[in-house]
């Protein structure tokens, strides 16, 4: 039995194309794992289909073996959507105290607020916290149940360095506990360095899903660098055999490709090698190779 | 749900905005009407006992209304999507949030028969007392669901002028203000059938040495049936509508 099963799901919104096309998922318990996708892949849209909150077009979602529903009703599932969901005048113990009561196997209220490092601001009403202390909050409330499944959506999105970093280490700490953790982000470091696994969404579809490395290896992606020439009459660069991406940054034209051997024959041909650089690419690049995302770094 | 109960009181405990505003409204017209001569058309003395109850139910049709439509903002803000992530059930919610509603409608009840004692010497048997309290007060639940209905049916920009058009037309017309009697004939014809007049004159017959008559009991029963399928039907739109997480 599979914590989270997804077999072929499907969902088009009113009005749009699909925005989740045929993705299958098994998450197994215990498991930290990353969706990673750009702005409008379809993460949001398969965590709501994951959470009961939507009906899948076509295909099943099964939590824990079972429907949604159940799950949901246990307590087994926590979750912390991407904005809102805090309601005014509610202090912080209020809040706690009400789940606290909800969940049949919550953690104390105490408990919750240390993990969500939120000493000292159980008297506040959530008015009154920062953005960073509310998003707090919202972990706080989607852990107190203590589930067994945690789905965060965008969890550290509109915090800055230092608070995102301080979340990372509230989120591995639950997660040193054995539970299992989904969670979306844009931000690629944010997989490499917090999930076990990731999964790569693009236009609603699953592309890639492995280990950082596995992804990675998954295209030997390299970056060809040469210098722009000063009259600005070069282009041409994105139909170069193997490149997916182009960008231009302090005077240099920065290719990302799949081929870096063709690239730079092509390149000579071209008589557009000046200063030439070839080094191997980050997560990033294996990202843009993997999305087809043309629009630069 | 009695978790959700305590936590909506003690956000409420935080507005005390809302129940001043439910109290003094009232109270300022009550001595308003009861000390203008001639204005209610009423001896002095029936306009003491016959505002007081028309007050009171003004004041509790206001928080009832005015708070069980707020749940338009815990929909805007997500926070009843976040509620149906746990384990309560979305219909604990609504419930919740209609006894809370019910809780806040005793307030101007209460304050206005004390006021109504002490300002102007209103004197009723035990028995009556007894009466018009609970009639007062659980006599107001179909203005709760109408309150949800509106909550789960209104965006968050309407609800307001909706809720004070509601408020306002159906408290004046069915008699809240005024008694019928001094109204325009059509007026008043039109007021008769509303439930803010069926609700007041069960209250209004106690007071004044009668009880409540069929056709009170069998109004407000109607209107009781239609607010909650109203209540049900927003209800249901909202549960099965989900916007993005």
């Amino acid at each position: 039995m599979s914590t989270v099963e997804l077999d072929r799901v499907s969902y088009a919104y009113r009005g749009g194309g699909l925005a989740v096309r045929d993705v299958s998922l098994r998450i197994e318990a215990g498991e930290v794992v990353a969706m990673l996708g750009p702005n409008g892949a379809g993460k949001s849209t398969t965590l709501l289909l994951l959470l009961g909150m939507l009906p899948p077009r076509t295909g099943t979602a099964k939590l824990f073996g079972g429907p949604v529903a159940r799950a949901v009703a246990d307590g087994r599932v926590g979750a912390m959507p991407q904005a809102g969901g805090v309601p005014p005048r509610s202090s912080v113990r209020d809040l706690l105290e009400f789940l606290h009561a909800v969940y049949p196997r919550p953690m104390p209220v105490a408990e919750a607020i240390a993990l969500a490092d939120l000493d000292g601001l159980a008297g506040r009403t959530v008015e009154r916290l920062s953005g960073g202390q509310q998003q707090r909050l919202r972990f706080a409330m989607a852990v107190i149940g203590r589930p067994d499944l945690l789905i965060l959506d965008e969890p550290t999105a509109a915090l800055d360095v230092q608070s995102r970093r301080a979340f990372w280490a509230s989120i591995r700490g639950y997660a040193a506990k054995g539970r299992t953790i989904l969670f979306s982000t844009h931000y690629l470091e944010e997989a490499d360095d917090n999930a076990d696994r990731i999964v790569v969404l693009d236009r609603g579809r699953v592309i890639a899903d492995g280990t950082a490395t596995s992804v990675k290896r998954m295209v030997a992606v390299r970056t060809v660098s040469v210098a722009e020439r000063e009259d600005g009459q070069d282009g041409g660069f994105e139909r170069l055999p193997g490149v997916v991406a182009v960008a231009r940054r302090d005077g240099r034209v920065v290719l990302t490709t799949t081929d870096s051997d063709a690239t730079v024959l092509a390149l000579a041909a071209a008589g557009l090698l000046r200063d030439l650089e070839v080094v191997g690419a980050g997560l990033e690049d294996a990202f843009l190779t993997l999305t087809g995302n043309r629009s630069g770094v | 749900m009695f978790a959700y109960v305590r936590l909506e009181l003690r956000r409420l405990g935080r507005t005390p905005g809302l129940l001043i505003f439910v109290v003094l409204m009232p109270l300022l017209n009550y001595l308003l009407f009861t000390n203008l001569h001639g204005l209610t058309g009423q001896d002095k003395d029936v306009a003491a006992t016959y505002t007081m109850v028309s007050m009171a139910g003004y004041g509790a049709i206001g928080a009832l209304l005015n708070y069980a439509s707020g749940v338009v903002v815990d929909r805007s803000i997500g926070w009843m999507r976040q509620l149906r992530l746990t384990p309560l059930s979305p219909v604990r919610v609504v419930v919740g949030k209609g006894l809370t509603a019910m809780a806040t409608a005793i307030v101007p009840v209460v304050a206005l028969c004390a006021a109504a004692v002490a300002v102007n010497g209103v004197r009723l048997g035990a028995g009556q007392w007894l009466a018009i309290v609970p009639l007062l007060w659980f006599g107001s639940l179909p203005f709760a669901l109408l309150g949800l209905g509106m909550g789960y049916l209104a965006t968050a920009q309407t609800v307001q002028p909706l809720n004070l058009l509601v408020y306002l037309g159906m408290s004046i017309v069915g008699g809240l203000w005024l008694p019928l009697d001094v109204m325009p004939g059509w007026v008043a014809a039109v007021g008769r059938w509303l439930p803010t007049h069926a609700y007041a004159d069960m209250s209004w017959q106690v007071a004044f040495g009668g009880a409540p008559t069929g056709t009170d009991v069998l109004t407000l029963t109607a209107w009781l049936v239609a607010f909650t399928a109203l209540a049900v039907a927003g209800f249901r739109r909202s549960v099965r509508s989900t916007a993005g997480l």
